[in-house]
């Protein structure tokens, strides 16, 4: 199977924190990994290093054959934006724009035009419920529609991985149990998932494999049996 | 109070960057400021200012030498004199120097309770055979070396100082002793009255009721001397007002933005404040004393940069008029300089501070967090639409999510426009002016000497030896010009007084002869046409005004038991160098007096050389030619020209600079509250360099509004500006140099707002480029 990411040995310092201290990992196509550990472990910063957020102080980050180490800022953000999809806990979405022009953003900055971009924005959201909501500002969506928003806007471009950073963090267990199907069906339908999350439901329910991080450390993988 | 300062400190010390901005916006708001309010004082009354400060005299009186006035009479409220006074002509040979007859008074000191006088160079004389010249203060490193001597009435004098009377008391001054063994001709008394002074009228009978019963044999009042001061200076004052007034506005607009913006930015932080127990009176404080401290330090160093830059402004527009002792900065400009600015800061951070007072903890929170949803976002979801790379149509929706702030930052880049603008069309003015006089008086001037006076033209030294006669008639030096290589066209020009019909005092005649209709003195026609024939004449607008003449009046001169009648056909803006006068063609004057010989060294002449010549080798000709005959290159840029496009330059970079500076604080703040949303659209691939167009894209904006906007108001005022400093020279200008608005130059205007607005914007732009995604995210 196809590795998408592949960590070796990767140290992250800030001053004198260690972050992150000599983490391995890889995740193959198609699979949906969760990472766990508590508040401060490097779960965040592991997730940065995958997404071209941030550079490692040493060691490799490979994302689909790309060193990202080597790359400069404008071809990371070529990368993400054509490679990587991200969710986040409180869904980063431009408040100025109604939900539609949130999602097709991500599509218009690759340069594909205006109705192109729209009208798969709208697909989008059209598949994950939420097309009446898309003349909606963002400030009037509820917090299960704003991370409705972000996933469709996360998908946008067709990412070959998905990264979500505590995606029902900031949900109630309603919205968060939607999320959750979202994510498991994204997967089931071959989307491979990075997931960081406090929640052991969440990693239960969408994750094929935990791993567990403590003190910027590998601490503990298992595979998981998906009903 | 201890925690309102702690927390003070450590906000100054957390916003490093904004805390520099607000510094240096202080700093050059307020060296602009005081910039602007030394011009606006200097341009207002400027010689009633000088006046008072040298105790000027009402009225100079002069007496029979062997009377002995009084210095107390009715209506005198002070006296100086009796002063003795001589008149002594100068016989020395360079013809740029104390000319005779000149007036010399013997005075003890310079100072005494009327014209006290400026000593600005040397000092006062102290023993017979010393003196002290009446110059204006200039500066002596810029004239050519002059003799430290000089000969009066055969009496040689060394110089030993420079002083200058505003007035005009004298020409020269020695010690009493010295002018008592000249013999005076005249006992001269120098009075200040207590009475109304504001008319000739008055100051003559103020004059008369002190004088009364002494034997009084001429008087001159300081209305005389104001009047022609006044004239010289009103040449200056519209355009220092104009960009005083400019610099103030952009000063005010800039600070009040800024800081305004600095509190509104902290909202979140008052909140936070609030939320830890501040009460919202101790809030306030901490925002104040957070925007006061950049402030203070800002606005001093401004005051002394103000007053430095000032000075050389002032002295370049005042040099050579006696205005320049007293114009300056002023303790008024200090204060407004170190209390006003200040002032306006506080007051510009109050008005948001105390809307924070009002807020709830949690209200203050939410206002700062970042722009509240609805506004702008009808504008961004059509722009969203629209087929524009999405970093460009994104920028230009940024302007509207914050109305009050891009307002003021389009009154900055427009104000900046306008300076820009109304510099540019006053330079292309000048330096058309410049053109058209320079054209017309030639490229060469040319005079044969008497024997007596050599020219040395301005910044040349004076020729060396002993001055020779020349030999040739006016008829040969002509024909020696037209014959040396190069030479294109030759004028010759001898002016006279001639009396008129009509008039009380005889007219400024310049007769002409040669090449005049082609020099190009038609292109400094502002009304008729150019003369067609001997029949016809054209006259200086300000010998129009003055004479009472209009176009069609015919003038009979009368000259040598002659005359001749002249049609007036037109009007000009000037006319060869030397005081306006009527363009008379030579033959009239041949026809009036036809037995008058000209000598040569009461002919000017002017030479145009063909396209490409060499004015330097010309020169060198004439001279070589006949060494009795002085020939200079005429092609320097005038003093005035140089002294106002100085300026204006100076001040639009100045204010440009404000302006930009105005702009880079909006972007700082904008990217401050934006920093979530940057982090997004980074975060799903918005390369750098798009960041960087967002950005520059929303000020590029900006930049076209003020540009658009800022440009019709420059061309305003240069429309309204320039005749009025024309009207105070008593000329008028032809329309071709008021027509300086092209398509090219309107075009480049135009990218004045948007260079201005790029070059503040392109380094915060730059910064939120390099913003790390991760810090941004993690952060929110």
């Amino acid at each position: 199977m196809t590795t998408v990411v592949r960590l070796e040995n990767v140290r992250k310092e800030y001053g004198d924190t260690t972050a992150l201290d000599g983490v391995s990992l890889s995740v193959s196509a198609g699979e949906a990994v969760a990472v766990m550990g508590p508040s401060g472990c490097g779960k965040s910063t592991m997730l940065n290093m995958i997404a071209g957020l941030d550079r490692p102080t040493s060691g490799s980050v490979r994302v689909h054959d790309e060193e990202l180490g080597r790359l400069n800022e404008t071809k990371l953000a070529l990368f993400r934006r054509h490679r990587i999809g991200m969710i986040f806990q409180f869904f980063n979405l431009l408040d100025d724009l109604p939900a539609l022009d949130n999602v097709a953003l991500a599509a218009q900055l690759t340069g594909s035009r205006v109705g192109v971009a729209r009208q798969r924005a709208l697909e989008l959201l059209d598949e994950l419920g939420i097309a009446d909501r898309r003349n909606v500002y963002p400030a009037a969506l509820s917090g299960g529609e704003r991370q409705r928003v972000a996933v469709a806007r996360a998908l946008m471009n067709r990412p070959a991985l998905l990264l979500a950073d505590e995606p029902t963090g900031a949900l109630d267990s309603r919205a968060g149990e939607q999320v959750m199907d979202l994510l498991l069906d994204l997967n089931q339908i071959g989307q491979t998932l990075l997931i960081v999350t406090h929640d052991e439901r969440l990693a239960t329910r969408c994750a094929s494999r935990v791993v567990e991080l403590a003190d910027g450390r590998v601490t503990h993988e298992r595979t998981l049996e998906r009903a | 109070m201890s925690s309102v300062w702690r927390a003070a400190r450590a906000a100054v010390r957390r916003r490093r960057m904004q805390t520099f901005v607000i510094g240096l916006v202080v700093l050059l708001s307020t060296t602009t400021i005081v910039v602007a309010l030394a011009l606006l004082a200097a341009t207002s009354a400027p010689f009633d200012k000088a006046f008072a400060r040298q105790a000027g005299p009402h009225a100079v009186a002069l007496f029979d030498p062997a009377a002995s006035p009084p210095s107390q009479g009715p209506g005198v409220a002070a006296a100086a004199g009796p002063f003795g006074q001589v008149e002594l002509e100068s016989t020395d040979s360079v013809r740029f120097g104390p000319q005779g007859p000149l007036t010399v008074v013997g005075r003890a000191d310079p100072g005494g309770p009327v014209d006290k006088l400026d000593l600005w160079q040397g000092r006062w004389p102290s023993a017979p055979g010393e003196i002290v010249l009446n110059e204006p203060v200039h500066d002596l490193d810029r004239m050519p070396p002059r003799s430290t001597s000089v000969t009066l009435g055969g009496h040689p004098f060394t110089i030993v100082g420079l002083a200058h009377s505003l007035v005009g008391s004298a020409d020269a001054w020695v010690t009493p002793a010295q002018v008592a063994a000249l013999r005076p001709t005249a006992t001269q008394m120098l009075y200040r009255f207590t009475g109304d002074v504001s008319t000739e009228a008055a100051v003559e009978a103020s004059l008369a009721t002190a004088t009364a019963g002494l034997p009084l044999t001429a008087s001159q009042t300081y209305l005389v001397v104001k009047e022609q001061i006044s004239a010289d200076v009103g040449v200056y004052v519209p355009f220092l007002a104009t960009f005083g007034v400019l610099g103030l506005v952009v000063g005010v607009v800039i600070v009040g933005n800024v800081v305004s913006g600095a509190v509104v930015s902290g909202y979140r932080h008052i909140g936070i404040l609030k939320a830890l127990g501040f009460t919202p009176r101790q809030v306030v404080a901490v925002y104040l004393m957070m925007v006061s401290v950049p402030a203070v330090v800002g606005c001093v160093l401004g005051s002394v940069a103000g007053s430095l830059a000032a000075q050389p402004l002032l002295s370049e527009g005042f040099e050579g008029l006696g205005l320049d002792v007293g114009i300056g900065v002023g303790p008024w400009i200090w204060l407004a300089g170190l209390v006003g600015v200040p002032a306006t800061v506080v007051l510009a951070a109050l008005v948001p501070a105390v809307r924070a007072h009002r807020l709830s903890a949690a209200e203050a929170i939410s206002a700062g967090s970042a722009p509240r949803q609805g506004r702008g976002t009808r504008i961004q979801h059509r722009l969203a639409g629209v087929r524009l790379p999405r970093s460009v149509s994104l920028g230009l929706g940024l302007p509207f999510a914050r109305p009050g702030r891009t307002a003021f930052t389009v009154a900055a880049v427009l104000l900046g426009v306008t300076t820009v603008t109304f510099a540019t069309g006053l330079a292309d003015t000048l330096v058309r002016i410049s053109t058209i006089e320079d054209t017309a008086a030639g490229q060469i001037g040319v005079q044969p000497s008497n024997g007596l006076f050599r020219v040395a033209p301005d910044n040349a030294p004076p020729p060396a030896g002993p001055p020779a006669t020349t030999t040739r008639t006016d008829e040969q030096v002509e024909e020696l010009l037209r014959g040396l290589p190069d030479a294109a066209r030759v004028t010759a020009i001898h002016r006279l007084p001639v009396s008129a019909v009509g008039q009380t005092e005889p007219l400024p005649v310049n007769f002409l002869r040669g090449d005049y209709s082609a020099m190009g003195y038609e292109a400094e026609l502002t009304a008729g046409r150019w003369m067609a024939g001997p029949a016809e004449t054209v006259v200086p607008t300000e010998v129009m005004r003055g004479r009472g003449l209009a176009l069609g009046d015919r003038i009979t001169l009368r000259l040598g038991g002659g005359q001749a009648v002249l049609t007036v056909v037109g009007e000009t803006m000037d006319g060869p160098q030397g005081p306006p006068a009527l363009f008379v063609d030579w033959s009239v004057l041949a026809t009036m007096a036809p037995d008058r010989v000209v000598a040569p060294w009461d002919v000017y002449y002017q030479v145009q050389l063909v396209p490409g010549g060499d004015i330097a080798r010309y020169v060198t000709a004439v001279t070589a030619a006949d060494p009795a005959i002085d020939a200079w290159n005429n092609a320097q840029l005038s003093d005035f020209l140089v002294t106002v496009v100085s300026f204006s330059s100076v001040l639009s970079l100045l204010l440009s600079t404000v302006a930009a500076l105005g702009v880079f604080n909006t972007v700082v703040l904008n990217v401050r509250e934006r920093r979530r949303d940057l982090g997004t659209l980074k975060s799903i691939g918005m390369t750098p360099r798009q960041v960087v167009a967002m950005v520059l894209t929303s000020m590029a904006l900006v930049g076209v509004v003020g540009g658009v906007l800022g440009i019709p108001v420059g061309m305003l005022a240069h429309r309204f500006v320039v005749p009025l400093a024309a009207e105070s020279a008593r000329v008028s200008l032809p329309l071709s140099v008021m027509d300086v608005w092209h398509a090219p130059t309107l075009a480049l205007l135009g990218l004045a707002g948007v260079v201005i607005a790029l070059l503040g914007a392109l380094v915060p732009a730059r910064g939120a480029a390099r913003l790390t995604i991760a810090s941004v995210l993690h952060n929110e």
